[in-house]
């Protein structure tokens, strides 16, 4: 049959991981390898780690501002280069020059920013600073602002997948459109607002829940950068539960902790799904058809 | 008129602001890469390890090129295996009446946008139970199970474009099922074909993730996993011009394979829709 291999492959690193992680997840699984079962103990847990708090504020600042500036610039590049710059070559050179961070290597991409923010007087920041004499010594730009700097590494580098949507979404709107609508004495303010936001409705939906459930879940980033470092200052949920699992070899609590990300992730996608569906009943879009 | 010129000119310059930052830093890679930082000067020594193990600031690079070897083994094994699990899954998905396929087609929407980094925990232990940590074998399995889920959806997608009347008429002509696909369906399809391989290609080629967990022997290490040893060992990175000149080593061939597969891409789909 010609699903075969494929549903082999998914029965075993995908069904089988996803029921042992339900099942490590009460279990005490740690570096002996010796599963017991211990109910919801590890659950119980959870809620009882004092760094929980902290962790839980990380991961949704993480995932709420990165999402913010992804879609705000996102949408900034999409719309002057598909509508402001259409057709001009500049506007392709911009976008190409937005692809760059994404066709990168994350390991490469890391590097860069390990650079600009680094704490000895070889970094960028330290050498502008000490040149202008803002900053007498070097400062370790990371152990003050790893958030931030996260973020901003995050954002810069899943960007211009985004545009790439977008932009195509934002040309499929026909020219005459826009010409009616200034004829009719629209400003730039009320095509943007009335014609180009209503065509991006389900990019937007789409971008948002994929990219969300991604910052949420994943650590990728956030590993090669600061590790989650200084303590949990830039420590998400999601790394807290591979910290446990693979560097103090709690798997069974590591474990538990994955499954709460899981829950976390479908909570929300549950939610934005009502949201966007809610937003298409009030305000029902000019030009679907 | 002026008026228009303004609002031009207000967006270039933000555009332009935006965009400094990375031509900064693609002018960076290529200025650290190939200057000594001490002189100033323009040198080429910190490509000094593509002709052997070298020892730098404390740095000790093992022979690249094996590292190299390594990459590109995996990364065209994953595109093969990859392109063939999948091709033959999506047009199942696409053409064929099963058995559960409802069912089985919104699994594979579940699979598709599941968070599949909360599982590794579980598939570590798997792998552990099934001896193929720090294996080839093991790693490969689980990078494709990762991304087959939304290459086969690709895939489906190219194989709802072709017309059912295509393949009907070849086997009105005495085509086989199987004769059909392999002489008419698959060459329509050959841009998804192309468009899956080039992204499981990239993703394979960027991997480090997988390798940092699950391999343990720096000789079985690819260029990914071997940066990412390289800069998350230590907090602070000592020698910027060989790990960027390694980084660029690394990126360009990305790069140049990029631009040459948007041309092919572009070739393959005047050829595909002349056919059809």
């Amino acid at each position: 049959m010609f699903i075969l291999p494929f549903a082999l492959l998914t029965l075993t690193f995908f069904i089988l991981p996803a029921i042992a992680t339900v099942w490590m997840s009460f279990t005490d699984l740690d570096v002996k390898m010796k599963p017991n079962f211990i109910g919801l103990e590890n659950y119980i847990r959870i809620f009882q780690d004092y760094s929980l708090g902290e962790i839980l504020q990380n991961t949704i600042v993480y995932a709420v501002a990165s999402l913010g500036f992804v879609l705000l610039l996102s949408l900034i590049i999409a719309i002057s280069t598909q509508y402001f710059m259409k057709g001009k070559t500049v506007a392709t050179g911009y976008r190409v020059l937005w692809l760059i961070p994404s066709l990168f290597p994350s390991v490469v991409f890391a590097i860069f920013w390990k650079y600009i923010f680094d704490p000895t007087e070889n970094g960028f920041l330290n050498k502008i600073g000490m040149h202008l004499g803002a900053v007498d010594e070097p400062v370790s730009w990371i152990t003050r602002y790893a958030m931030p700097i996260v973020i901003l590494g995050t954002v810069v580098g899943s960007v211009s997948s985004n545009v790439i949507l977008l932009s195509s979404s934002i040309n499929s709107i026909p020219e005459d459109l826009y010409k009616a609508a200034r004829v009719d004495g629209a400003g730039e303010k009320s095509i943007i607002l009335k014609i180009i936001l209503p065509t991006l409705r389900w990019p937007l939906m789409y971008i948002t829940i994929t990219t969300l459930i991604g910052f949420v879940s994943s650590y990728f980033f956030i590993m090669l950068l600061t590790d989650g470092g200084p303590m949990h200052d830039s420590t998400t949920l999601a790394l807290y539960s591979y910290q446990q699992a693979f560097q103090l070899k709690y798997y069974g609590y590591g474990a538990a902790i994955s499954m709460f990300v899981v829950v976390i992730a479908l909570a929300l996608t549950l939610v934005l799904l009502r949201l966007f569906d809610f937003d298409a009943l009030v305000q029902p879009s000019r030009i679907e058809e | 008129m002026s008026k228009k010129i303004l609002k031009l000119l207000v967006v270039h310059t933000y555009m332009a602001m935006l965009t400094v930052p990375i031509l900064f830093m693609i002018v960076w890679y290529f200025m650290t890469a190939t200057f000594n930082s001490y002189t100033g000067s323009f040198s080429l020594d910190n490509f000094a390890f593509m002709f052997g193990p070298i020892e730098s600031m404390g740095i000790k690079l093992p022979a690249i090129w094996p590292i190299v070897l390594n990459t590109l083994v995996y990364s065209f094994t994953i595109v093969m295996i990859e392109v063939l699990i999948s091709v033959p899954a999506a047009y199942a998905f696409s053409r064929l009446d099963f058995k559960g396929k409802r069912n089985a087609m919104k699994f594979l929407f579940i699979m598709r946008s599941f968070p599949g980094v909360t599982l590794i925990i579980a598939t570590f232990f798997i792998l552990v139970k099934m001896n193929l940590v720090d294996t080839y074998l093991g790693i490969i399995l689980v990078a494709i199970t990762g991304s087959l889920p939304g290459h086969v959806y690709i895939m489906k997608g190219f194989f709802d474009e072709v017309p059912w009347d295509l393949e009907w008429a070849a086997m009105t002509d005495g085509c086989s099922r199987f004769r059909a696909f392999r002489k008419v369906i698959l060459p329509a399809v050959k841009p998804g074909i192309g468009a899956i391989a080039i992204f499981s290609f990239l993703g394979a080629y960027g991997e480090w993730f997988l390798f940092k967990l699950l391999i343990f022997s720096d000789t079985r290490l690819i260029i990914g996993g071997y940066i990412a040893k390289l800069i998350t060992e230590e907090n602070v990175i000592v020698d910027y011009g060989l790990i960027s000149a390694l980084g660029l080593f690394y990126t360009l061939p990305v790069i140049l394979f990029y631009i040459f597969s948007q041309k092919i891409f572009m070739k393959v789909n005047i050829g595909g829709s002349k056919g059809v």
